[in-house]
């Protein structure tokens, strides 16, 4: 007990110790905004993987550890599609996971938003044309946020989220 | 008597031709035979071989022709073996080995499926790649698939292994989870609490990277490479890059040999890391996972600053690296590494001081020695149940044979087993960096190609990446294109093992089993 409160101790608070992130490479659009106006104080995100690398994956993840810690701004991982407000996808969408993904959209209550993360769920990346890739996320369902990047970093997907729910610069809470 | 010399003197006459490319002994067999002789390379007690990989290449335009090839990895002096046997024409029928030799079960359905070549007498022929709405008669591997096809869509269900009786349920998990990440589908059959049966139903993010490798050059690739499995960026593009050197014969600076090394250890430290908090944090136990996700971060971090990205994309290239680093830079990476060094030996001294924890880890999803040989599991996997693989040690590439590993191994083949190795690895890691630094001659970082390989020239490569062994059989085509590239990722070959490990199990520690195997999908799917 004792040497635990001592490494917390000695740790201090991480929470906050990243670099910037960089502008926005694709701005949030306003409808998106609006329709996210009921989730400001909290969003619960399920993340569905329709065939990336998963890199991308990795960075959702860290959004959740000490350093992003995406909880503070009130960003949930939700076990279940039925429990989500948005949809993160990320990676081509696969002939594999085609319906999957449908199935997930239509299990996700109304109203929703669907972003699409990193540049595959955006364009296909470098798997575009290949047989066993359908098409991006938005030929299957509609897309109201995109988060470009191979993969974008945790800062950049944390802005967005944040830009998304009109709270950039504003203080937490 | 050299393995060659085995051979040679039991089926002399059988062998219709011998040789030795890139170091390592070929044997040229009718299909009729080579399955004897894998039998007996696998059983020989002076062999011991293990399938290591299983490839098909369609030589077609050129000739009308497939080829299987089998290597295998000797016991003795883990040195490679490889079988190889043609079908001509329309010949479309090959013997099946995995009868006596069960690694080779998926690699067999794997060549049915992508190249429509069948293995008579192979137990279980389900569909493994393609599922059941994919049309009949689609094999993306033959030459005559063109790499863009719109596939359409027929109906299907595949055939799980049924137990029945009373009492047995069926519990389908997936393809899509409860956390972020990738997806995959398990079917497990439970009386009561203890799971009876797995079955694993993976490949639904196949995206069909072999056949993307086809149309690139082989100098093009690399960015294909880096995203077969994004947490094994390094691994995954050193392995294609060292193919690649060979078919083009680049002497490879030593220099850059030396920073692939560097760069190979803080992948393996930033995964480790994560995989020893995703472990403790399976058993409810947040706070050793919130301080190695924040260890984790920072050797992310430094990443980003030394090349520009988290990931370490882009670092390697065909020829050497495309990053220098300053004297500063290295004096920064080893003041980083010996901090979470010394953090994350307090962290573990707090992790093993917690019974409530190591008595969920303890006997807990045992892989047996004997289950992990039959399967040929390697990697971290394999080390935690006896078996003694590393590349580094074995097979030394990069500046590897300048540095030498000691190989962590256990024998209980347990989760805990699975997180010492771990453990220990980040320690032997940790060393390898301050070795690294001491070492690094000066010099240059790149060079040149200095010949250009002929159509079906083929080249074979193999890094010990954070998961295990990452194997790269790459085969040139016409004028610097790529004829094939056969990818291997070691998730690939241990994912079938886990459906022994959770046995007599019970579902609540699934989770916990699977995360100390972490393999990949993406992987694992291609
Ligand atoms: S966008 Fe890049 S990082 Fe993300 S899944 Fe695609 S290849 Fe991987």
């Amino acid at each position: 007990m004792f040497r635990i409160i001592k490494k917390s101790l000695k740790t201090g608070v991480v929470t906050g110790q990243h670099p910037e992130a960089a502008p926005a490479a694709q701005p949030v659009p306003a409808d998106a905004k609006a329709t996210t106006k009921p989730f400001r104080r909290s969003l619960a995100i399920r993340e569905v993987d329709t065939g990336s690398c998963n890199a991308c994956e990795m960075e959702m993840n860290a959004l959740m550890n000490p350093v992003y810690d995406g909880e503070r701004f009130g960003l949930h991982v939700a076990a279940s599609p039925r429990h989500a407000d948005a949809l993160v996808v990320t990676g081509p969408v696969t002939v594999n996971m085609e319906r999957a993904l449908k199935d997930v959209y239509k299990a996700t209550p109304d109203p929703k938003i669907v972003i699409a993360l990193g540049d595959c769920a955006i364009t296909c990346g470098q798997f575009k044309g290949s047989y066993a890739v359908t098409g991006p996320v938005e030929r299957h369902i509609p897309v109201d946020v995109r988060i470009p990047g191979c993969p974008p970093r945790p800062a950049e997907i944390l802005a967005a989220l944040e830009d998304l729910r009109e709270r950039l610069g504003k203080p937490a809470g | 008597m050299t393995p060659s010399e085995i051979l040679q003197d039991t089926f002399g006459k059988a062998i219709i031709s011998a040789s030795v490319v890139h170091g390592f002994p070929v044997f040229v067999l009718d299909k009729e035979t080579l399955p004897l002789v894998a039998h007996f390379v696998h059983t020989h007690p002076d062999l011991r071989g293990s399938l290591s990989l299983l490839w098909a290449v369609d030589h077609r335009p050129r000739e009308a022709r497939y080829e299987l090839c089998y290597l295998f990895t000797l016991a003795a002096r883990k040195d490679w073996l490889l079988l190889r046997s043609d079908l001509h024409g329309d010949d479309r029928l090959f013997r099946s080995i995995t009868p006596h030799i069960h690694a080779a079960k998926w690699y067999e359905r794997e060549v049915r499926d992508l190249f429509g070549l069948i293995a008579q007498g192979h137990p279980d022929l389900r569909r493994l790649v393609r599922h059941e709405h994919w049309p009949k008669g689609t094999h993306p591997l033959k030459k005559d698939f063109s790499w863009d096809t719109v596939m359409g869509r027929q109906e299907g269900q595949y055939a799980f292994r049924r137990i029945e009786g009373e009492g047995v349920f069926e519990v389908p998990v997936g393809p899509i989870h409860a956390g972020i990440i990738e997806p995959g589908h398990f079917r497990f059959s439970v009386a009561g609490e203890p799971i009876m049966q797995l079955e694993l139903h993976h490949f639904w993010k196949h995206r069909g990277v072999e056949k993307l490798f086809e149309r690139r050059r082989l100098t093009d690739a690399m960015p294909l490479a880096e995203r077969v499995s994004g947490d094994t960026t390094i691994g995954h593009s050193l392995a294609y890059c060292q193919a690649v050197e060979t078919l083009l014969g680049v002497d490879v600076p030593r220099r850059a040999k030396y920073l692939r090394s560097l760069f190979l250890e803080l992948e393996r430290l930033h995964n480790h890391l994560g995989d020893v908090g995703a472990i403790c944090n399976d058993t409810a136990y947040a706070l050793a996972h919130a301080h190695c996700s924040r260890m984790k971060e920072r050797i992310m971090q430094l990443n980003d600053r030394l090349t520009g990205s988290r990931f370490l994309r882009g670092v390697n290239l065909v020829g050497g690296v495309g990053c220098n680093l300053a004297a500063g830079q290295l004096a920064e990476i080893a003041e980083e590494a010996a901090a979470i060094e010394r953090d994350f030996s307090e962290l573990e001294a707090i992790i093993f001081a917690n019974a409530s924890l190591t008595d969920r880890l303890e006997a807990t999803g045992i892989l047996k020695e004997r289950t992990a040989w039959d399967h040929a599991v390697m990697g971290v996997v394999g080390r935690a149940s006896g078996i003694d693989r590393d590349l580094r040690r074995d097979h030394p590439f990069a500046a590897y044979d300048e540095l030498p590993v000691k190989v962590a191994l256990y024998r209980y083949g347990d989760v805990r087993a699975r997180l010492r190795v771990r453990m220990d690895e980040i320690h032997e890691s940790m060393r390898l960096i301050r070795e690294i630094r001491a070492r690094i001659p000066q010099g240059a970082i790149m060079a040149e190609p200095s010949r250009v390989p002929a159509a079906g020239e083929w080249a074979l490569s193999a890094v010990e990446g954070w998961r295990g062994e990452i194997l790269y059989m790459v085969m040139a085509g016409e004028e610097g294109r790529i004829h094939r590239c056969k990818v291997r990722d070691p998730s690939f070959v241990n994912w079938p093992a886990i459906q022994w490990a959770v046995l007599g199990n019970i579902i609540p520690d699934f989770p916990l089993i699977n995360k100390s195997f972490n393999l990949s999908y993406a992987g694992n799917d291609l």
